[in-house]
């Protein structure tokens, strides 16, 4: 029986607006709220609404047969409520099912677990307590900002109770081995490991619409032939594909068929006996034996190194990085919520990515809407707002 | 046979009074290393010209034949003098005061004591008078040489590249290094502007120094985009390091550059005001002289700042390296750029710089901060930045560095070798 697990991540940030040195100790205001707005919006009705609406039918159709996961940010549910409340209504209603599985992540896509335990579990923290009151679950898998995983944080996830993380098939840590095994972490062997098989979901993610791939063009009919040939590494293969949620009609957009793509293949799926769709936690009760996965450092799903390059790379990012964390303390005492919940929205992960400089030699590094004209711009806008936020969490421990 | 190019430019360095020169040592020098020999016509050289790579011909020395000029030997750039009070980079209203000033007696053309030389007939009172001359000049040197190809570098020189033109039937390149645009925005001269689209029609080539100057041409000269081709600048290697000498405790911010509307000092000025507001351990330095500079020093004064914003006049040299040595931020707002030499040597002297968007010199560059040069607050808090945030300061001194060595002259010339060599077989 072949096992698998579609996973889909929701990580719109709280963008930032220009935010000059002269606003520092004046304004507060640190968000585009018109981007911010606009964005949301957008995406809802190229993406995340029609897209819930075709896995609602889905499941439906397939009497429960099929089933997804989801993890979605802090930020991107704050966003919702805000401007596209329907958004949260889509997902309660899929929840509703008993198929979706909606996993633990960080409150605003946080770097924090590249800091240390203390600061990334309190994002753990906050984002349970989100999904408690929004979806009325707690959950038992997690799927880490950007997959990003290593020893430390899949033990510390343990300590929290989580029993299944999801993270990348990094090759220069599986070596021979096939991510279509089940894995544990050394430190906690009951807490497993869902490898994505980053070929596969890069097949969908890069080369959808490359007309230069010899596959070109996709259909539900090859995909399933790739998904076959799993079978030559594992009799059982277990195969975990994560994406973007936004791939489906944002990244592609509708015209270029990546719904009737996807509802192609999902029929097939359920139609072919030798699949099974299960959802993260499900793992749990499959009879598989983990072997144990080390991943000393960190990885994440970016580029061909699947390290923490992207958002830690360049003396700017860990400037700010060092910056930002510097003033946890401050966190911790300050009762200025406003501020507080700043502190944490700047520990986004987008943030770091505008400050690539791997967008100095190429584009291939993924920005999405991008509104910084280049790395500096990105990095001194952001100083400048950390340096507000610093002033008032201070401001706030007086009082 | 290498090939040869007959080259009419104007100034030459260290007598420069902007980017100008610097390109054309650049140009020559580049073009030599690719073997390509060059004789530089200039209306004015005065015998100190840099000589480390070209060997300096005075005009006045080999009377009227060029081809004495040419010695044999490794030197492939020689140069002939003509004697004139052409001075590139100013219009001619400029001119006219100039002019007036020599008359009066209040300034001397050749007050340095070197000797003139007249051609033939006499310098008239006024400018045109003297392109007039100039290119009576050049047809008489182009019946002379012999040469492959002509090139001309900007207005004062195009009715000279057309002389030479006619008189030898050899193809001429102009290049722009500026247009009437730049220098006068929409209150351009009527007279400058015709002499320009002259030269560039009667052109076999254009090359202009950025993207956006060929737009201009293409757009408000009405030449065919075909035959206008992009030609960046490049800086040229300074092997002695700037010292970073301070001698004063405060951050300096920088401009250097003609005090002209084209260069934007008004907006740096403003700027200057915003930042202080915030910070006053900064210190402003605007380096340069034009004829903007009375009204700016007034602004400067009336917004209350003149303990914290320092005038040095035209700087050259060595004074340039001591200005970017003591510089932690270099700002280039200008108006209208058709390239921008000067925040390449500020980043070879790794000092950060922030450069308008209106300027050439950002199609080439990645390591700089870009801005409106309107946008007085986003160019405020960009210096703000830099001065406030070290790592920002660091990675420009480490990769703004490395850029800028990656542009070279060499580079250009090759680039200008293949339009060259296009033109001669009418492609």
């Amino acid at each position: 029986m072949n096992n698998i697990c579609f996973h889909f991540q929701i990580s719109q940030p709280f963008r930032l607006r220009t935010y000059r040195f002269f606003d520092i100790n004046r304004n507060h205001n640190y968000y585009d709220d018109y981007q911010n707005q606009y964005l949301t919006r957008r995406l809802a009705e190229r993406c995340y609404l029609p897209a819930n609406r075709t896995i609602l039918e889905t499941i439906r159709k397939s009497q429960g047969k099929f089933k997804v996961s989801f993890s979605i940010s802090g930020s991107s549910i704050t966003l919702f409520e805000k401007y596209c409340p329907e958004v949260i209504d889509s997902f309660r209603e899929l929840v509703a099912t008993g198929c979706v599985e909606i996993t633990g992540s960080t409150f605003t896509h946080s770097l924090a677990s590249l800091h240390g335990e203390k600061a990334f579990m309190e994002q753990v923290r906050l984002q349970e307590e989100l999904l408690q009151n929004t979806f009325g679950v707690k959950p038992v898998s997690f799927c880490n900002t950007e997959i990003i995983y290593s020893d430390d944080i899949g033990e510390w996830l343990g300590n929290a109770g989580y029993r299944v993380i999801l993270t990348e098939g990094a090759r220069h840590i599986l070596g021979w081995k096939s991510p279509t095994y089940l894995y544990c972490n050394p430190y906690q062997t009951d807490v497993r490991l869902l490898l994505r098989s980053y070929q596969l979901c890069d097949d969908i993610t890069l080369r959808f619409t490359d007309k230069s791939w010899d596959m070109y063009p996709l259909t539900g009919e090859k995909y399933l032939n790739f998904l076959n040939n799993c079978k030559r590494d594992n009799e059982n293969p277990l195969i975990n594909l994560y994406w973007d949620y936004e791939t489906i009609g944002e990244h592609y957009t509708a015209d270029t068929g990546i719904f009737e793509f996807f509802n192609n293949l999902v029929d097939r799926l359920l139609a072919d006996e030798n699949y099974r769709f299960i959802s993260p936690q499900d793992v749990l009760s499959l009879e598989m034996n983990p072997s144990t996965m080390h991943a000393p450092w960190a990885i994440s799903y970016s580029g061909e190194e699947k390290d923490t390059n992207e958002w830690l790379g360049n003396e700017l990012q860990k400037e700010a990085f060092g910056q930002l964390f510097r003033i946890e303390e401050l966190y911790e005492k300050s009762e200025d919520s406003e501020a507080k919940l700043a502190w944490l929205r700047l520990q986004a992960a987008d943030h770091f990515n505008f400050m690539s400089s791997k967008w100095f030699e190429h584009r291939s590094v993924k920005r999405n809407f991008d509104v910084y004209s280049s790395p500096y711009q990105a990095f001194i806008n952001y100083m400048n707002v950390l340096n507000d936020v610093k002033l008032q969490l201070e401001e706030g421990i007086r009082e | 046979m290498p090939m040869k190019v007959l080259m009419f430019g104007w100034e030459f360095p260290p007598h420069i009074s902007g980017g100008l020169g610097t390109a054309c040592y650049g140009l020559t020098k580049g073009l030599a290393l690719n073997g390509v020999q060059v004789t530089f016509v200039m209306p004015k050289a005065s015998g100190d010209e840099d000589t480390s790579y070209v060997r300096i011909v005075n005009g006045s020395d080999v009377e009227y034949d060029p081809r004495n000029a040419l010695f044999p030997g490794s030197d492939m750039t020689s140069f002939i003098q003509v004697n004139s009070k052409l001075i590139p980079y100013i219009g001619l209203d400029d001119y006219y005061n100039v002019v007036n000033q020599i008359e009066s007696g209040a300034l001397g053309a050749a007050g340095d004591g070197r000797r003139r030389y007249l051609f033939s007939g006499k310098y008239g009172p006024n400018l045109m008078q003297e392109v007039e001359q100039y290119a009576a000049i050049a047809a008489e040197i182009a019946r002379n040489e012999d040469f492959d190809i002509i090139h001309a570098h900007d207005w004062l020189t195009y009715k000279a590249g057309i002389a030479a033109k006619r008189a030898s039937g050899k193809p001429l390149v102009v290049h722009i290094h500026a247009t009437e645009f730049d220098r006068s925005g929409e209150k351009y001269n009527d007279i400058v502007y015709g002499i320009e689209k002259e030269g560039m029609t009667a052109a076999d080539k254009v090359c202009a120094v950025s993207d956006l100057t060929r737009n201009i041409v293409i757009g408000k000269y009405g030449i065919p985009a075909e035959k206008v081709v992009t030609l960046h600048n490049a800086v040229e290697p300074n092997n002695k390091s700037v010292e970073r000498n301070k001698f004063v405790t405060e951050k300096i911010v920088t401009f250097l550059g003609r005090v002209t509307f084209q260069k934007g000092p008004d907006y740096f000025v403003e700027t200057a005001k915003r930042v202080l507001d915030h910070d006053p351990d900064v210190r402003f330095v605007l380096a340069g002289d034009g004829d903007m500079l009375p009204q700016i020093i007034e602004r400067v004064a009336e917004l209350g700042m003149s303990d914290r914003f320092h005038f040095t006049g035209f700087l050259r040299g060595e004074d340039i390296d001591t200005m970017f040595g003591m510089s932690d931020v270099y700002v280039m707002p200008s108006v209208s750029e058709p390239f921008g030499i000067s925040p390449l040597e500020a980043m070879r002297a790794k000092v950060p710089v922030v450069i308008s968007k209106q300027s050439g010199v950002a199609e080439v560059l990645t390591h700089a901060i870009k801005v409106d040069f309107w946008d007085i607050d986003a160019t405020a808090d960009a210096i703000y930045g830099l001065l406030h945030y070290p790592a920002l300061s660091r990675l420009f001194a480490e990769k703004g560095a490395a850029e800028v060595d990656r542009l070279k002259w060499e580079n250009v010339a090759r680039k200008l070798i293949n339009i060259y060599e296009k033109t001669l077989h009418h492609e």
